[in-house]
């Protein structure tokens, strides 16, 4: 009862003390055709930063479905957004999750950006071995809430597979169609009308919707969003003083307007 | 000494008499299940008596800050482990006190060599109905008692927590008010604090309020709320007696 993690209210520390560390493979041979999952991007509008993602999976030239939800919220002030191998991005959100609250109660205080940040590309560095060897890449979008800014801001970072962090100013994707993605982005912080960061929540909606329908135009991993069919994008919103799910009921509502 | 039993049964009857008499003036936590949520209530210095431990648990204990820290600690981890192993849903009050707090609490209490935890404990796991929402009482030396619904007290006699707990079931009856139901925890409180009595000859209710305002002077009131209908899976939220309107 009176013993204490290595690291205080470090939950890998704990999970390592109890010889459960989540499982690893150092190495692999053969070669499988692995699910994928793309396509997700995020960037700054007026009301905080919106992360969408398409919910197809593939594995090869084969669909696996196309429910899968890759934007997902870490705790009240922290979203990832997973492009890759789903296998290895959902255990990391798992860990995430965990690490997250478990430092938060345990430590009576939240974990600042910065160590957030860094937890996600701890777990890129230990899954290195399988990037090494092209399996269970995973290429992950983080937002978090700057609590150390006034007033506390949201901010959007990318990852590189070894686990390099960089912050992005406006905006950010990942995944097989986030060429297209990012391309529609840069015109649109260039020359568009309203820009990204000025768009309302409606606009912004709306935008992301048609991002993922372009992009499914060109890269056939990534599902698109179509209302005829129901078929819609996962969207959430982060905002300074929590996260909003935007559900298919809302986003149908915002597309037939 | 411990070879001859009697000693063994006489240190362990003065550390009972050791823990009560460190515990005498330890300030009461209380706990209540109501409509919308489960309440934990305590008076003291700080960040010192009602905690959140996971999803749907909280903890309220008194004693020295040390103690409550470790268990409360030991409660965090097994409950994160079993989360992550496992799933969220599979952290459970019974597994988490039967089969963890308690037994480390009675081996420690029985180790006569090492000093006992000097603690009083209540947990708390929210239910989808008031009904279900299940309390611990958890002692020093590892017994507990169990119970669905109502209201829970620990103090460090057992004679004034078995009152107050009478007491706060009467007067908690068909009150879902969070606001309410907390000026009553204070009352009982008070009342437990200050040795008044919790029966027929209890003090009317205007000296009830006036006096817990004034014993809560210069303190803490800690107050934690695990709120039945949230969308976010972790239920628990801090608040203070202004945040609902005392």
């Amino acid at each position: 009862m009176s013993h204490s993690t290595p690291i205080a209210g470090d939950f890998l520390s704990l999970l390592a003390e109890h010889q459960l560390a989540s499982a690893r493979v150092d190495s692999a041979s053969g070669s499988v055709v692995q699910t994928q999952a793309t396509t997700v991007f995020a960037f700054h509008f007026a009301g905080g930063v919106l992360m969408a993602g398409d919910r197809r999976a593939t594995a090869g030239n084969v669909i696996v479905t196309d429910r899968v939800e890759k934007i997902i919220e870490i705790d009240s002030t922290s979203l990832l957004a997973v492009a890759g191998v789903p296998a290895t991005a959902f255990e990391m959100a798992r860990v995430l999750q965990t690490s997250f609250e478990y430092y938060r109660r345990s430590q009576l205080q939240p974990l600042s950006l910065p160590a957030r940040v860094r937890a996600l590309a701890r777990l890129l560095r230990d899954n290195l071995p399988m990037t090494m060897q092209g399996i269970g890449i995973v290429v992950p979008l983080f937002a978090g809430v700057d609590h150390a800014a006034s007033p506390p801001k949201p901010q959007i970072y990318f990852y590189d597979p070894l686990g390099a962090q960089f912050q992005a100013v406006g905006y950010a994707a990942s995944g097989s169609g986030s060429g297209t993605i990012r391309s529609i982005l840069s015109f649109q912080e260039r020359y568009g009308q309203p820009l990204p960061s000025r768009m309302n929540l409606p606009e912004a909606v709306r935008f992301a919707s048609r991002l993922l329908s372009t992009a499914s135009e060109f890269d056939s991993a990534t599902g698109g969003v179509n209302p005829a069919t129901d078929t819609f994008a996962t969207i959430k919103v982060l905002k300074a003083d929590g996260v909003d799910t935007i559900t298919e009921e809302q986003q149908k509502e915002i597309l037939r307007g | 000494m411990t070879e001859e039993p009697y000693r063994w049964l006489e240190a362990i009857a003065n550390r009972r008499e050791y823990v009560g008499e460190q515990l005498k003036s330890g300030s009461p936590v209380l706990a209540a299940s109501l409509p919308d949520g489960v309440i934990l209530l305590g008076v003291g210095s700080g960040q010192s008596k009602v905690f959140e431990l996971y999803d749907r648990h909280a903890l309220a204990g008194l004693g020295h800050p040390a103690d409550i820290e470790k268990i409360r600690q030991a409660a965090i981890d097994a409950a994160h482990i079993e989360a992550f192993t496992r799933a969220p849903e599979d952290v459970s009050l019974r597994r988490l006190v039967g089969f963890g707090l308690s037994p480390q609490l009675k081996t420690n209490f029985e180790q006569i060599f090492s000093a006992p935890f000097l603690v009083e404990l209540l947990l708390a796991e929210l239910g989808p109905e008031p009904a279900q929402d299940l309390f611990f009482r958890l002692h020093y030396d590892g017994s507990f008692q169990t119970q669905l619904g109502g209201a829970v007290l620990a103090a460090s006699q057992p004679e004034p927590e078995a009152a107050g707990q009478k007491w706060l079931k009467e007067a908690l009856q068909g009150k879902t008010n969070r606001g309410e139901a907390a000026e009553i925890l204070l009352q009982a409180w008070w009342c437990v604090s200050e040795n008044k009595p919790l029966t027929d000859q209890i003090p009317p209710e205007a000296e009830r309020k006036a006096g817990w305002r004034e014993a809560a002077k210069g303190k803490v009131i800690e107050i934690g709320w695990l709120a039945r209908q949230n969308a976010r899976a972790a239920r628990y939220q801090a608040q203070t007696i202004s945040d609902l309107g005392l």
